[in-house]
Parts: structure tokens; sequence; C-alpha cells
């Protein structure tokens, strides 16, 4: 990918954009798109984050990590505590007289009578968003203060990622004050909205793609600074980089807490529209599945990424109805036959015939960035 | 009778006479034979009485007693009825089945074997046929009636349940003949069983010298079967200070001895535990650690093996169906019949088992090593995301071959029972597989240091192009060294299938531990394996044992490892180079 | 939807979701749902759910349907995905307006599509035991109740003189929640505290708020709980109450098994384990051990005999694919499925209409159902009056029946029902 944006670009991305958050939600308030449909593509740009977040790290810096989805879901956790503690009077025990002191129904079923005090500042909204970025933010900083440090990289950050979403699904499968294995479900209201009115669902949907054209911004501008130019540095030769005289762990550091961050955020706008959030969705199968997305969208692209994640789970949602025997099958073959012949991806065949004929007027061919050799 | 009159008044002729009276009684009182009563009560329909017949065996010495009872006991008595007739006969079968599948059958009241009304000996089809019913107060009767009998018995395990079943009971009038038996008997672990019920009874006694004595064997015993029966002694005889006291200090014995039980248990079940680590993940260690292959799709090895212990116990017993999946269309069913085997013969499956589950990984590994990883070796994380693609496959195979349920693998006869000594228990699939730990690590240390290939494969690993250069045919050690390292794969899942459940899942709940035994060993050091394998085993089952919160051990042995890889990433044993990029 | 729109519509959101919803309900057809996981873990058992709902609409549909109208099924993945289970639904609800939705295993699967069947009013019958405390209009749970599987095996326990009960179970809301009921329960009857194993856990105020051991999903390694069981039961007259999920009941059965523990010396009921889960299991190491469901196969009436054979027939002509035909057994998960679409169609009749409303107003009334278990009759609170059966396992995976309990009202709101017994000393 080019290291500046170029006017073809912005104008694409523009359009892109301006579409996704302005005219496609006109369509549903025009009733021209269904609720479903609006739902299933905030959902889709909600992926697209988590891709991005995978993007930022594998494709950039050459970190793959298979923890990606555990921050995805801490975003959604997060703000689930407040969408839980708004169930409020629309409970099951509230109505049937059971829960005076409004504690979220799993609670009450578990014989609580008292909320749990972390859960107390939880009420207040703006403090689940600033913990949507601080939690998953401090957890990266600290796993990646310790481990950068001891110089962790390669397949040993991938392993490392991987068992710590997976003590995190364990620790939450088991949490009976986190909502277990059932999660977080039936929210009822979301800054005092019915979440289940259309125009609420809209409103999120906007959210969503308004967030994903700013963290594609945020992303493109990043990768166009020096920075960006260190972190591929760092990517294609780490101990280079560090003769070179720059910090790697601190780029490092830096870099996944920011991915971790928009992949948090991800989660946090993919609860109220999936309406649902438990500890399967931080299983490590999860996040391998964010990293197909990418590999299968073209890494290191941004943009890639967003496509390969919309792209697969609408996929998804077509073949576990058409072939439910055979999605995994699919899926799996679909991994094996990228990694073995695309390793860019979809996006990165289209870059491929770009530098083909670009490679007619060699001056130009020098802009492109070398492959990833991890 | 109380025993204070046994003691004082009781010759020990008497004694001898009323307990042969006991265990005769009821044979003398019945004109029936044992094999008669048994056909009555098999066919009585109130179920009192059926519980009375049988009780009314009590202290027969009938040897037939015995394997009807386990027949019963294992749906094995058919109820047989001539066409046209009402009255049902109860029958047992002989093993061998003719090419109908008919049985010879056998009465059960005379022994003889049944006959058509011609005096022809008949044959029948046992589904024709209900078989006799029990529930689990027949079969408490059953066995208080065989308890008693075992009291005799040449078994040793089966003397020692019936003695304890008797001391449980705390029935004033079973200790006669628990004192008679005591006199002649000289096998250490029966004495104790022994004097455990003795005492136990001796907890009722009438007299309080006799009560604390009781209480103060039991607690040198170390009785754990004790625990309750001591609480509600204390209970009881609150009134009674320094019996009440004797009880108490028993009690505290008794909790010191299960503290050292459960140390001695816990070390055990950590090494049993780091064995299961250690084998799943050995293969591994060759293919992740010298080779350097991210492979995901090792957990679907460990399955290949299991299922291939699924099948082979198949064909050895009643055959087996694979559906195998065409993709588009039906798919096409494959029977394979099986040998009918049972008993021993049927155990055998397993030593069978083992040398195919290893065979038939080692093909998928080579497959998978020829179809995919070779043009990964120098793409490390990227055979990562391949292989990850290979495991779903792989899974989801197995959920069209052999359907999404768990299937069934049977446990050996000689995998399922255990040694207790002194209370510990080790189970001797527990026992086995620590054994066949060792025996796979010295193997393969064997086959590393000791054979040509060793060399071949020690050579590639260090340096490629080298070894190239110095005329190693490269590719081929690849191919032979992975297919070896998943081969070990299928040899756990044989393995796992004894303890655990076989599903397309399998390999998913050991995948990760697998890899972390890998990594905080060292990667390319089987030694570190080896350490770490039993290290995380040892501390996994402590913290189990200490916290009682297997869900927190879980975790926190996983945080521990994570922060342990924080620390040192190379893990307990570095392997030293001098490459920068490594 | 004007002609203009629903080309608008096409064309935006056509590649992903168009293709698939085109068939229109014809006249003389009614859309019903199936919701179940047919891939991923779940698909274990809950395929075997989508295969007895087909064989009951074809059975239906051979005798003229509902109403005069052929049933036809809409059969949907949800993938033991729990979002995509509430995405489904909504598909369901909104896009193939089925009259009725059969569906959902897993009570996360179910509290999943919740919210969705209540927004559009939709109608969700669930088929499985499960934690209860849970109430929705818009759901049947033809499902058992704890007081309908667990407080009966508890009784049976205690007619069979069992003093000390040791609970375990798998770490989520189900088995926390039936352990929490049976706790108050076994109290209520006199059965004190320090007989009850597993440990517990307290509140800061000293409330037990879990009782019982616990173990992770996926959990492979019972040695330690078997020795601790072991000791347990040592002084004879304890038993288990499991309630442990599916797959982990194959180590745990194993190592019970190896420890030398019988169902003589000390019973296991397990409430998750039916004929169908005991394919998977060693079933000559479980001989004796207990089950409790509202249904046996081995049940012997002639509506079971029936429906057996009736089911294995269609098996074996059905062209579902992949569908399983080899060794297939029914549980009670299955009936209860096949109860629901025959109470759903009595109701329908009743209500002379497939609007939900009405539909469900008559199944409050009380409709009664002669199936496979006996008569299941439907109550105001959306759960099901029926008998429950407890049964011994059998070497064949069949269960022997012990026990009948006749006409068992299904209550899910039990915690706190039992006020403990004041132990007498």
């Amino acid at each position: 990918m080019q290291r500046h944006v170029s006017k073809v670009e912005l104008v694409t991305a523009s359009v892109i954009a301006l579409f996704l958050v302005v005219v496609f939600p006109g369509l549903h308030a025009a009733g021209a798109v269904s609720d479903f449909t609006i739902k299933l593509w905030g959902k889709y740009l909600c992926y697209g984050l988590l891709a991005i977040s995978v993007d930022l790290l594998w494709g950039y810096t050459g970190l793959l990590s298979l923890g990606q989805a555990l921050f995805f879901s801490l975003g959604g956790y997060m703000l689930g505590m407040n969408l839980m503690l708004m169930i409020g009077e629309d409970g099951q025990y509230f109505k049937s007289g059971n829960n005076p002191s409004l504690l979220p129904d799993f609670m009450v079923i578990l014989g609580r009578t008292e909320l749990p005090s972390f859960w107390k500042p939880f009420y207040n909204f703006p403090f689940a968003v600033a913990m949507v970025v601080l939690v998953p933010g401090l957890l990266a900083f600290l796993f990646g203060f310790l481990g950068f440090r001891s110089r962790i990289k390669g397949v040993y950050f991938s392993i490392l990622t991987q068992a710590l979403t997976y003590v995190a699904a364990v620790f939450f499968q088991n949490a009976l004050i986190m909502g277990s294995n059932n999660g977080f479900t039936d929210f009822k209201r979301i800054l005092g909205c019915d979440i289940r009115a259309s125009a609420t669902q809209r409103g999120l949907y906007i959210a969503t793609a308004l967030a994903l054209v700013l963290v594609y911004a945020f992303c493109r501008w990043l990768t166009t600074t020096k920075f960006g130019l260190v972190q591929r540095a760092v990517r294609d030769s780490e101990t280079r980089a560090l003769f070179s005289g720059y910090a790697a762990a601190n780029y490092k550091l830096f870099v996944f807490v920011v991915a971790s961050i928009i992949g948090s955020i991800g989660g946090a706008l993919y609860l109220p529209q999936a309406g649902i959030l438990n500890p399967t969705e931080m299983m490590p199968e999860k996040s391998l599945e964010a990293v197909v997305w990418c590999a299968v969208g073209g890494r290191g692209t941004l943009i890639g990424p967003i496509i390969g994640a919309i792209g697969t789970n609408a996929l998804k949602s077509w073949a576990t109805r058409a072939f439910p025997d055979l999605w995994l099958i699919i899926l799996g073959g679909l991994f094996i036959l990228i990694v073995l012949f695309l390793p860019k991806g979809i996006f990165g065949l289209l870059g491929q015939a770009r530098d083909f004929f670009a490679k007619r007027k060699p001056e130009a061919a020098s802009a492109t960035a070398e492959p990833a050799k991890p | 009778m109380t025993y204070r009159l046994l003691r004082t008044a009781l010759l020990p002729g008497i004694a001898q006479a009323m307990f042969w009276f006991l265990l005769g009684s009821a044979a003398a009182l019945s004109a029936s034979t044992a094999r008669q009563t048994i056909a009555t009560a098999i066919l009585e329909e109130d179920a009192e009485k059926k519980i009375g017949l049988i009780n009314s065996l009590i202290g027969n010495a009938d040897p037939a007693i015995k394997p009807l009872f386990d027949a019963w006991k294992e749906d094995a008595i058919f109820l047989y009825k001539a066409e046209g007739s009402a009255t049902k006969v109860p029958v047992s079968v002989g093993e061998e089945k003719d090419t109908d599948g008919r049985q010879a059958a056998t009465r059960i009241d005379d022994a003889q074997p049944l006959k058509a009304a011609d005096g022809q000996p008949l044959r029948i089809l046992t589904a024709d046929y209900d078989s006799a019913e029990h529930d689990s107060a027949i079969r408490t009767a059953m066995k208080g009636v065989l308890d008693l009998l075992d009291l005799a018995s040449p078994d040793r395990a089966r003397r020692i349940q019936a003695i304890e079943m008797l001391g449980k009971s705390q029935e004033a009038e079973k200790l006669p003949p628990l004192l008679l038996v005591q006199k002649n008997v000289t096998d250490t672990k029966v004495r104790h069983a022994l004097r455990e019920a003795i005492a136990l009874i001796q907890l009722k006694d009438e007299k309080p010298e006799t009560r604390t004595a009781a209480a103060q064997e039991l607690g040198a015993l170390g009785s754990i079967a004790s625990q309750d029966f001591l609480q509600q002694f204390v209970k009881d005889n609150a009134d009674q200070p320094t019996v009440a006291r004797a009880g108490t200090a028993a009690l505290a014995a008794i909790a010191n001895h299960v503290r050292n039980v459960n140390i001695v248990g816990t070390g055990f079940r950590g090494l049993s535990k780091g064995s299961i680590l250690l084998v799943a993940a050995i293969g591994l260690a060759i293919t992740f650690g010298l080779m350097g292959v991210i492979n995901m799709a090792h957990g679907e090895l460990i399955a290949v093996g299991a299922y291939t212990t699924y099948v082979v116990q198949g064909i050895f017993a009643t055959g087996v169906v694979l559906q195998i999946p065409t993709f588009f269309g039906q798919p096409i069913t494959v029977r394979l019949s099986g040998m009918n085997l049972s008993g021993t013969a049927l155990d055998n499956y397993f030593l069978l088992a083992l040398p195919l589950s290893f065979l038939m990984a080692a093909l998928v590994g080579l497959a998978l090593e020829r179809s995919v990883i070779r043009f990964l070796y120098r793409r490390p994380l990227e055979s990562l995301l391949a292989t990850w693609g290979v495991s779903l496959v792989l899974q989801q195979l197995f959920r069209l071959t052999f359907g999404a349920n768990n299937v069934q693998v049977y446990s050996p006869s000689w995998l399922s029972g255990n040694w207790t000594v002194s209370d510990v228990i080790f189970g001797w699939n527990r026992v086995f597989v620590i054994g066949f730990a060792i025996a796979i690590i010295f193997g393969t240390h064997l086959l590393m240091t000791k054979t040509p290939l060793g060399l071949l494969i020690r050579a590639v690993m260090q340096n490629r192009q080298m070894a190239a250069c110095m005329g190693v045919k490269t590719e081929r050690v690849n191919m032979l060294t992975f297919a070896f390292g998943s081969g070990l794969g299928g040899l756990a899942g044989a393995f796992i299938s004894q303890l655990g459940n076989v599903g397309p899942g399998l390999g998913q709940d050991y995948i990760v531990d697998a890899f972390m035994t890998v990594v905080v060993g060292g990667v390319g050091n089987l030694v570190g394996t080896v350490v770490s394998a039993l290290g995380i085993g040892l501390m996994d089952q402590s913290l189990q044992q200490i916290l009682l919160n297997p869900v927190l051990g879980k975790i926190l042995v996983l945080g521990m490892i994570i922060l342990f890889l924080q620390w040192r990433p190379a893990g307990i044993f570095v392997t030293k180079s001098r490459s920068l990029e490594s | 939807m004007t002609l203009s729109r629903s080309l608008k519509f096409l064309a935006l959101a056509g590649a992903i979701t168009s293709t698939i919803f085109t068939a229109q309900a014809a006249d003389d057809t009614v859309k019903v749902g199936v919701l179940h996981s047919l891939s991923g873990t779940m698909a274990i058992s809950e395929t075997s759910l989508r295969d007895v709902l087909l064989f009951t609409f074809d059975e239906i549909n051979a005798k003229g349907g509902v109403m005069g109208k052929k049933i036809q099924p809409v059969v949907v993945d949800g993938a033991s995905n729990w979002p995509l289970f509430a995405e489904k639904a909504t598909q369901l609800l909104e896009q193939d307006k089925v009259a009725v939705t059969f569906g959902c295993w897993t009570s996360v699967s179910r509290k999943s599509v919740l919210p969705v069947f209540e927004k559009d009013k939709g109608l969700l019958f669930y088929p499985v035991q499960y934690e209860g405390e849970e109430l929705s209009p818009n759901i049947f749970y033809t499902a058992e109740a704890v007081n309908q599987q667990a407080t009966p095996a508890v009784d049976y326990y205690l007619a069979a003189g069992k003093k000390k009960f040791y609970l375990l179970g798998s770490d989520y809301v189900y088995p926390q929640t039936t352990n929490l009921v049976l706790l108050e329960y076994l109290l209520s009857k006199g059965v004190p505290l320090e007989n009850i194993g597993g440990g517990f856990k307290k509140d800061e105020s000293g409330k037990i708020i879990s009782a019982g051991k616990y173990t992770p999903f996926g959990h492979t390694d019972y040695q330690q709980i078997v020795s601790e069981i072991k000791q347990f039961t040592a002084g004879g007259k304890a038993c288990v109450i499991s309630t442990l999920n599916g797959d982990t009941n194959v180590p745990f059965f194993k190592e019970y098994a190896a420890a030398g523990l019988t169902a003589e010396t000390c019973p296991v009921v397990s409430f998750s384990i039916s004929e169908d889960e005991f394919r998977g299991l060693p079933a000559k190491q479980l001989v004796g051990q207990l089950g409790c469901w509202t249904y046996f196969q081995s049940i012997k009436s002639d509506a079971n005999k029936k429906f057996i054979a009736d089911f294995q027939k269609w098996l074996k002509s059905s062209t579902v694919p992949g569908i399983v035909k080899e060794g297939r057994v029914t549980c009670s998960p299955m009936v209860l499925s096949y109860n629901g679409v025959y109470l759903w169609k009595a109701a329908v009749e009743k209500a002379k209409s497939f609007d939900v409303e009405k539909v469900v107003a008559e199944l409050e009334k009380g409709i009664s159902f002669d199936g496979p278990g006996g008569k299941v009759t439907s109550q105001k609170n959306h759960h099901l009056t029926k008998n429950v059966f407890i049964g011994e396992t059998k070497a064949d995976g069949q269960f022997k029946i012990v026990k009948e309990y006749k006409d068992v009202f299904g209550e899910p709101f039990l915690k706190g029902t039992f006020k403990p017994k004041t132990a007498a000393k």
C-alpha cells in the first residue's frame, strides 16, 4: 500500500464512507432497507473493526495476535454491564416482585440480594464507555509491557495471546457474577431509548459506521506517518530496526494497545446490535476467525480485512443455511487455499495485478511495500 | 445375641455351631434347591415375595447362586415362552451362536437343557424374549446374600467387601461370624478390614470401655469409612465425656490419615495428569519443537488415533458403520463386519489398536505434510493458519463419518481396575499411562540419539541447507519426522480414548494444553517437554486439591504459565543459538 | 412493500440475504420454523430434535395437516453460535413469517432468542430440561422444570435410605441454579448441611450462593473429584447428584468406575444423560446408575411402541441429507418436541387460527395430548403437567423404569419455596 494517500483513494473512501454513514441508514429511515438488514450490516461493520485491529497488528507490525476476540468481548462486557443495569423494572423478577433492588435477573437466580460493588459505577453510561477504552487498553498494556520487554515475538506471541483469551474464556464461562455461560442478554434500553426500536437500531448502525470510518481514517493516517514506517520496519526485521536505534518494544506496545482498543470499541458496538454476548465469543477460534477475515481480504491493506470480514460473514450466514454440514469444510478449505495460493488475500491480488501493469512503467513500482516475511 | 454374652458365656465350639447354623439355616429349612428358589424368584410378580425368596438363600453355600445372580444382574437370564403357552421358563444361554444367531438354552431351575415338546434341545433367539427384570432393591437383596456367602469367598476383594458391608450395618448379630472368621485369617488386608468392621459394630456396644476401645481402634486404623459413624458416636456419647473424647481423638487421627492419603494421592494424580500432557505434547514437541511447524491440527491427529481405536474395537466386537461423506448427495455407508469376540479376546483389541493408531495418524500426518506443510516451512505463522484450516476440515469430516455424537470406546478389563494401597487409589489406566509415557520418551530418545534416522533428523533440524549440502535428502527427512510426530499424536489418542470421550471435538480439548506444555518446556528440547508436562500436571492437581475448586485451579495454572512465559519466553530450557533471528 | 422499494431492497441487500428468502407461503401450507444447531458443539444433541420434528411434520401432513394446511418446515442452523441464534430467529419471524418455531437446546440459546420472540410476537416451543426461573409470554416450555426432574430424583434417593448427597455439576447457570434449589429441598427434608457434599460458596453476608462441586466445560480430569467422592461415600448410604453436561460425563464415569465405585456402593443420578447421550458413554461401566426424565424409550405403552416404530420407519426412508439412520434411539427432549408440535396443532384447531395470541390463549386454558410418555397437559404458566420417570441404566443403553410419579405439575419458580426443617437432634 502506498505511503501517501492519493486523490483517487481519498475520493473512493469518501464515497464509500458517505454511503455507509448517510445513504444506507437514510434508506432504512425511508423503509427501503429492513430492520433485519440494517442490524445485520451493523454487526458486519463491527466485525470490520475487529478485522482492522487484527490487521494493524499482523499486517503492519508482524504480530499475529490470536487473542483479539478477547478485547472485542471485553468491550462488549463493559458496555453490557451498563445495559444489564438499565433493564431495571422490565426484568422478569421485578415484575414478579422478587427483585426489589433491581439486580440483573441472573444474579437473582443465583440468590444474590445486593449488587456487587464493582458493578455500581456502571449505572453511569459515560463511565461504562470510559471502561470500554480503559479496561482492554490496560490489559493490553500490561500483557504487552511484560511480553515485549522479554522480546516475545513470532509464534510465541501468537500462542501466548491464544492462551490469554483461552484463560479469559474459561474465567468468564465460570464467572457467575458476569452471567457465566449465558452471558448478557435481553437488553431493553440504551441511553434511555428502547433498544428494539427501529430508530435506535439505526442510530447504533450509524454509530458503528462512523466508528469504522474514523478508525479507518486514523489507521490510514498512522501508517503514512514515520511511525507507520518504523512499524513496518519492525515487522520486516525487528533486529535491524533495533540496531537502527528504534525501541521496537515501545512501538509494538503502542500498536498492541491501540489495536486492542479498536477491537474493544467494535465489541461495545456489537453488543446492543447482536443482543447477546457470552464467553464463547472469546474462545480462541473466534480470534482465529478474525484472522481468516484478514487473510481472505488481504492483510496490510486495512480495507482488505474489512471486505474480508463482511464477505466471510455473509458467506457464513448463507452457508450455515444452505449447507449446514459443509460450512466448516468450506471455511477451513478457504483458509488453506488463501494461505497457500493467495498469501496477500483478495485485495492483495488486485494490488498484484496493478503492480503487474505498473511494471511497464518502472518508476512507479518502487513505492510499493515489501511483502511480509514474519 | 450380644457381644458380652459371647465373650463370657459361649465356648468357641458353640459359637462355631452358631455360625454354621446362621449360614446354613435357610438351606436346611427349604426343601427346594437354590436353583429352584431362584427360578421361582425370577417368575414371582410380587416384589416383596421376590425379595423374600432371594433372602431365603442367605447362608446357602450352593456354588450355583453366584453365577446365577450375576447373570440376572447382567440381563443374561431370559424368560422363555413356548408358542401358545403362557408359562414362562427362565433360561440362561450359551455363548456360542449359530448362523441364525440362535443360542443353546439351559433351564435355571434344574440346569438341564431347554427342550421342545418332542424332547429335542431347543436353541433360542434371545431377542425374542424378555430378560428377567431387576431393580436396585432386588440387587441389594442379592448383594446381601452374596455378602455373607462371600465371607468365606476365596476372592480377597469380594471377601473384604462383604466384611465392610457387615461392619457398616453396625448390627450386633453380625459380630459372631466376623469374630470367627478373624480367628483363621492371616491375610493382612482381610485382617485390617475385619478389625475395622468389628470395631464399627462395637461402637454400639453396651459397655463404655468397649466403645472407647473400638473408637481408639478405628483411630489407629485410620478408617475413613468410620468417620460418619464416629461423628454420630460423639453425639450419642455426649453424656460420657471420656468416651466422646476417644471418638474425637479418633476423628483427629483419621483426619490426619486422610491428609496423608491426599498428599500421596495428589502426587500420583499429578504424575498421571503430567503423563497425559506429555503423551499429547510429545508429538507436538517434535513437529513444533524440532521442525518449527505450528501444527494446529495436531489435536485432530490425536482424534485420528482415538477413532482408529474405536474402529478396531468395533471390528473385534460387533462391527462398525462408517458414513464416508461424498459432499454432494448421499454419503457412502461402509459396514465393517465384526468378529463378535468377547471377554479377553475382545480386550486384546487395544493391543492391536496401539500400533494401528500410530500408523493411521502418521499416514494422515504424511498426507498433511505433502499437501500443505511442505510449502510453508519458511512461513511458520502461516503454517499455523493453514493447519487451523485443516483442523476445521478434519473435525467436520469426523462428524460426517462417525456422527456428531461421541462414540463408545470400552476399556479392556486390565485397564479398568485399581490398586488401593492404604486408601490411595492407583487406577490401572493411570499407572499404565505413566508407564506408557516413560516408554514413549525412552523410545523417542533412542530413535533420536541411536539410529541413523535420528542423526539425519537432528542434522536437518539444526541446519537445513548445510545438511542438504552434505547430501541429506531433507525433503524425505522432513516427511518422515512429521509423520513420526503425527504418529505419536495418534498413540496419545489411543490412550485418551481410555480416559475420556471420543468425539469430533476431542482434539480441541488438548491442543492449547499441549502447545503450552511444549512452549514452557523450551522449544526444541524434549527433556524440557518432559519436565514441563510433569510440572504442570503436579501443579494442576495440587491446586485442585488445595483449592477444592477445579475451575479456579485451571485458571490459576494457565495464568501462571502465561506469567512464566512473559518472564522467560524461551521456556525452562533455552536452546542456545547464535542466530539473531531465531 | 411497494415494487420500487422492493427493488431497492434487492439491490442493496441482495447479495447477502434476499436470495435465501424467495418462497412465499402458498395458501395451502403453513410455515413452521425449526431452530437447532446442526453444526458446532451442540449439533451432537440438537440434530436428533430436528429429525424428530421433521418426522412429526410428515406424520401430521400425511393425516391432512393442521386445519387443512400442510406444514412447511423452515429449517435453520444456529451453528452452536448464540448470536447467530438470534439472527436466525429474526429471519424466521420477520422474513419467513413462520406461525410457530420449535427449537433451542441450551438455555443460552433460548435466552438469546427470547427478546426476538417477544419483540416480533412469535411463539417458540422449548423442549429441553432447564433451570426454570423464566416465563416469557412468547415461549412454551414443554421441557422438564426442576421439580419434574431434580426433586423427584431426591425423593427416590431418600426413599431408598440415602443419607448423604454429593452435588456435582458443570459450572454454568443450569447446574448452579438446580443445585441451589436442591440444597433448599434437601434441607427442607431434614438432611443436615454436613451431609451435603461438594462444598459451598458464601457471599459476604454468609448466605450460601453456590452449593456443590463445579468443573469447567470440557474438563477431562476427574481424578481428584472421584477420590473426594470415594472418601465422602466411604461410610455408605451416600449418592451423587450430577448435573455435568454431556461431554464431561465420559471422563467422569470412566474415572468413577476405575476407582471401584459402582451403582451399588454409591449411585449417581444424572440429569443430562438421556438415551441419546448414552450412545457415547461406556454403558457397561454405568449399569445401575440413574436417570430421571419425563420419558424413556423403554416405556411399555402402545403409544410409545407405535411412536418408536413409526420414527424408525421414517428414518429408513428419509432423504434428509446427512441424517444418521443407524442405531437411533428416542429420548425425552425428542418426545417433548413431538408433544409440542401436537399441542400446538390442537391449540390451533381449537382457536381456529394460526394467530399467536389466540393459540397461546388456548394453550393456557389447558390442552391435553396423549404422547409416547403418557398424557401431557399445558398449564397457564406455559409449562406442562406430565409423568416423571426414574430409570436405571442397562448395559444396552436403555433405562429400566424403577419409579413413576404421575401428573407432576411443572413449576418454573422454585427457589425460596422450600423452607428448611429444623433438624431434630
